[in-house]
């Protein structure tokens, strides 16, 4: 007992002389000694040496409040000599920084100025790292829970190892003279103009927001990403989205390191302030709406005689492959387009183009902001391309035209299946395909379906060829033979009148029996909608509901749609009455295309 | 004492100032029989907690691991680490992590008083836990120590309540959502849940409010409590006649009774003791299995105390406390885990928020506060894993184990999304 008592005791103590000698005999007093044994070496007057003799070794620092939240530098505390210009020669950390005229340092009569008086900026404000850290290793932000580490210089132990010694360079710290120096023409951030440059030609702004610069809204808001995110990340994201995260649905771009760079760099300053601002100018700007930049991007002169040439630059250069299928470039995200001449005509792109939803009511692709001109030319284009694929038998057929949306096996869950909305349908639900007429079937192949992501394949596919399509699809995926169907006893036009008491009864009703998966709004994403597949209508897309008739309405609601979650509601109460009241409600919040019926009264 | 009665002088008074002084505060001199040895301990303040005489068998390692004294000695520890670190941190959002930056860079012995302050309230929240066990398998709560037995959960509660609102007081990453995911379990609680939580936080979720109660908490109202408590704790085992033993420990061997020449008493019990339950009743310099504190238990005292702070020392010197990103309530960690002793609950949580989060710890502690009135066998005290209580104990091992795995399997085997990763 009594030795392990003293044992333990001595172990006390001589833990307590370790904590005490780390504690008393620091690294940076070392350093701090040596330099003041090195200045008072180099000391020419007599006052100067005794200044340095009675300097004791302690903890330096700066505090910084000029930009936003208050900054404490403890940096100069081991790197004391970085004011000190006759320490240009020396190692790090006694090393003094060097003067340079594009930080804007001045010479007069042999001496240096500072543009950055490192008492007014600090460090910390261009190098990042941790201000208040005194081991290097904190200091220099090397610990991986750091979020800013010196940009630059130091990288972190758990990033990537294949982008680490990319993401090393003094070119990185533009993004930190971006925060004052935020002129896009600033001589001084080459970097962050090629970044921002990149960001629009890339179409980078066609789903992410920047504030005052893009208003994409599919990725995420990129307004503060600097902040957020340290570089490895930023690269990451970029040059391999589906690294970081394996949902992701952003576009592999296949940019070169130097553009990928450049894009960090320029991603890295914004960090959702700005210091040559003053809360009261944001304020302003931001509720004017002034300042915006539109587009960094010169539009291209479009020539009449070279319009298409022009229009394929265009779709080349700008990414558009990122997503779509053009030729032998797949993007994997958006249908093919390398046929477009055969499936839509001019108008459709031209208006596509303008505004996707205009077209196809919940597609992803963003509004882009080219010029019209350079809209006609991409347009004229793509009407260009009519070379259909070769497709000797309906196997080949399907394969070249089907299977990018429904799916190798048929059953909706094609490479681009998921951003498509309405989701492709379900071609192994026999309960869907038997249940509709072979005409209605042969209608939606070569007439495409309104409003959705499936075109009008007629100038590829004629009646006989669509039908070999359909057999393919009955043996391979529905694997069940047809039946006969019996017509249901639906009226053929709506009983019930148009008026206003008519759709407010249909209103009522919609709440009270749809909305639960429908939605309150009618646009198909009700409560239950996301445990449903093939997903519930979205009945404010206008193409579709104009291209339906009320037969084909009213048998839906009636007698449900087999193969997916649609009830028959003549067995849950519902008359002709209150089924006419409902289409008469659906058909209000979808006004009349110009200049036409819907097809039902065609 | 002398018998000259001489004035003193001013030179002797002098003279005897030091001893003087001394004296008046250590009243007895280093005993050397057995009344000073009682002295001792009755007339010190420190030291009049403990019983003049202890039994032997409560000095036996082996039996009690001496884990309730370490958990003491680390409260005594937190209490003394706790307190310097109070003069540096700030409850405030903004200023809680740079506060913690400066401990770890510029403040003298910040980050040593850091680490030990972390690593010894984990090791509170586990040798509590264990000496609740080692209870439970000797058999200790049983009559006449029930009530201490309850006060001992409410304890070991209160422990993991401390340790928990500590857990926040960093403001980093790691803080901010183990604080949140904690107190999301506690709102799976029914009807008073989400009042519970929007009591603990102040709000809707973790921010300046839950950081300014959590910190209230933290340093004034649970360490009066538990301070409280443990007095009581303490209290109560004196007057509960002492640690438990076997019935067979109070036996006097026959011959060493023939040797004193002494006859049994019967067991009658006098004056004040009549007040103090248990098998105290002699009277009398009659031989037993009893010693004198001092210095037996003392000085065991001693030991456990210097090994406690020697363990703590050495895994604060090579060990440092945590310390992640400051706080982005946009960007959870995946997965967000509770502090380690809560994982348990998680990994329960994962299956069934109501029945993981409240309904079975909520029934373990109920079952806990009960056992020592629905377990009224006398069977097996004072024996580890006595054969007579071979049902409780594998009851209650079972429900040790199973709590272990699952604090386990949260801790090492949860990937993202909760999904079940191998830790190599």
């Amino acid at each position: 007992m009594r030795l392990a008592l003293a044992i333990g005791t001595f172990l006390i103590l001589v833990i307590h002389g370790i904590v005490f000698y780390n504690q008393f005999f620091h690294k940076w007093e070392r350093n701090q000694i040596a330099y003041f044994d090195q200045a008072k070496a180099m000391a020419k007057t007599d006052a100067e040496r005794a200044a340095l003799a009675d300097r004791k070794p302690r903890i330096e620092q700066i505090v910084v409040s000029n930009f936003g939240e208050t900054r404490i530098d403890r940096c100069t505390t081991c790197h004391i000599a970085a004011d000190d210009p006759r320490f240009g020669t020396y190692a790090e950390p006694l090393k003094s920084h060097p003067y340079s005229v594009a930080l804007g340092d001045t010479q007069k009569d042999g001496k240096w100025e500072r543009r950055h008086k490192f008492s007014e900026f600090g460090c910390t404000i261009c190098h990042d790292g941790q201000g208040r850290g005194l081991d290097p290793k904190y200091a220099h932000g090397e610990d991986e829970y750091w979020p800013d580490p010196m940009l630059g210089y130091t990288v972190q132990e758990n990033w990537r190892k294949d982008f680490a010694p990319k993401l090393k360079g003094k070119e990185y710290m533009e993004a930190n003279c971006a925060q004052c120096h935020t002129d896009p023409n600033f001589k001084g951030t080459p970097m962050v103009a090629k970044g921002r440059q990149l960001f629009f030609t890339s179409n980078c702004y066609g789903c992410h927001r920047i504030q005052g610069l893009s208003d994409g809204t599919i990725g995420p808001d990129l307004t503060d990403v600097g902040h957020k995110w340290k570089l490895d990340y930023l690269w990451a994201r970029i040059a391999d989205p589906k690294s970081v995260l394996a949902t992701s649905i952003m576009p592999k771009f296949n940019l070169d390191d130097a553009s990928i760079k450049a894009l960090v760099v320029f991603l890295k300053s914004r960090k959702g302030r700005n210091f040559s601002e003053t809360e009261l100018q944001r304020f302003k700007d931001k509720t004017s709406g002034a300042g915006v930049v539109q587009s960094v991007l010169q539009p291209v002169e479009i020539k009449p005689g070279e319009m298409v040439k022009q229009g394929e630059k265009l779709i080349s250069d700008r990414a558009c492959v990122a997503c779509h299928k053009l030729g032998d470039k797949d993007g994997g995200i958006a249908p093919d387009i390398s046929f477009t001449g055969l499936l839509r005509d001019n108008d459709w792109v031209y208006e596509h183009f303008r505004a996707p939803r205009s077209r196809v009511a919940d597609s992803i692709m963003p509004a882009f902001r080219f010029t019209d001109d350079e809209f006609k030319a991409m347009t004229a284009y793509l009407a260009g391309l009519r070379t259909p694929p070769a497709m000797p038998t309906p196997e080949a057929t399907y394969k070249a035209l089907c299977l990018r949306c429904h799916g190798e096996k048929g059953d909706g869950h094609g490479p681009i299946a998921e951003h498509l909305d309405p989701y492709p349908r379900d071609l192994t639900k026999s309960g869907f395909m038997n249940s509709k007429t072979m005409e209605r079937l042969v209608n939606s192949i070569r007439n495409g379906v309104a409003g959705t992501s499936m075109p009008p394949w007629g100038k590829i596919l004629d009646e006989a060829k669509a039908k070999a399509l359909l057999d393919y699809i009955q043996t391979t995926f529905v694997k069940e033979p047809r039946r006969e169907l019996k017509p249901h006893p639906v009226p053929e036009q709506n009983p019930v009148a148009m008026s206003t008491e008519s759709v407010n009864r249909g209103e009522a009703l919609f709440v009270n029996r749809c909305a639960g998966c429908h939605g309150k709004k009618a646009d198909g994403k009700g409560a239950n909608s996301l445990d449903i597949l093939p997903r519930p209508r979205n009945l404010r897309n206008g193409a579709f509901v104009n291209s339906v008739s009320d037969q084909r309405l009213f048998d839906s609601i009636l007698y449900g749609v087999q193969g997916t979650a649609m009830p028959n509601w003549v067995d849950y109460g519902l008359s002709n009455n209150d089924v006419g009241d409902l289409v008469n409600f659906i058909r209000s919040i979808n006004p009349k295309p110009k200049g036409g019926e819907h097809a039902g009264s065609n | 004492m002398s018998p000259k009665t001489s004035k003193p002088t001013l030179w002797s008074t002098l003279k005897d100032m030091p001893m003087n002084v001394w004296r008046s505060i250590f009243r007895n001199p280093l005993p050397s029989n057995d009344l000073e040895r009682s002295s001792t301990s009755f007339t010190n303040f420190f030291l009049h907690i403990h019983p003049v005489k202890v039994h032997k068998h409560s000095l036996k390692p082996s039996y009690t691991l001496g884990l309730g004294l370490i958990s003491f000695f680390l409260f005594v520890i937190l209490v003394v680490t706790g307190i310097l670190l109070m003069f540096y941190y700030v409850p405030s959002t903004t200023q809680a992590y740079d506060r913690m930056l400066d401990l770890r860079g510029s403040v003298a012995f910040g980050m040593f008083l850091r680490n030990m302050h972390r690593w010894s309230a984990h090791g509170m929240v586990a040798v509590v836990f264990m000496h609740m066990c080692r209870v439970f398998f000797t058999g200790s709560y049983k009559k006449p120590r029930e009530f201490n037995w309850v006060l001992g959960v409410i304890l070991f509660l209160l422990t993991l309540f401390m340790s928990f609102t500590g857990y926040l007081l960093p403001w980093d990453q790691l803080a901010f959502w183990a604080i949140t995911v904690g107190t999301a379990i506690a709102g799976y609680a029914p009807i008073v849940g989400k009042d519970i939580q929007f009591l603990l936080m102040g709000g809707t979720s973790v921010g300046q409010e839950a950081l300014l109660r959590f910190y209230v908490l933290h340093v004034a109202v649970l360490p009066a409590v538990l301070v409280l408590f443990i007095a009581f704790h303490f209290w109560r085992i004196r007057k509960d006649g002492g640690l438990s033993r076997p019935e067979d420990a109070d036996r006097i061997p026959a011959m060493e009774m023939a040797e004193e020449g002494v006859k049994p008493e019967p067991k009658r019990t006098y004056g004040l003791q009549g007040l103090v339950r248990g098998p105290l009743h002699k009277v009398g310099n009659v031989p037993d299995n009893t010693v004198f504190s001092w210095p037996h238990l003392f000085r065991a005292e001693l030991f456990v105390f210097v090994v406690t702070l020697a363990v703590i020392l050495v895994i604060a010197l090579l060990f440092n406390a945590p310390l992640e990103e400051p706080v982005n309530v946009m960007h959870p960690p995946n997965p967000a885990k509770a502090p380690w002793y809560f994982l348990g609950l998680q990994e329960m949580v994962s299956y069934s928020a109501f029945w993981g989060g409240i309904g079975v710890p909520g029934l373990f502690v109920v079952m806990l506060l009960a056992v020592p009135y629905l377990d009224r066998g006398t069977a097996g005290v004072g024996r580890w894993f006595a054969k007579e209580r071979l049902l409780a104990n594998t009851i209650f091992l079972t429900f040790v184990i199973v709590n272990v795995v699952f604090v386990i399997i949260g801790t090492f085997f949860r990937g993202p999304n909760w999904a079940f990763v191998t830790p190599w």
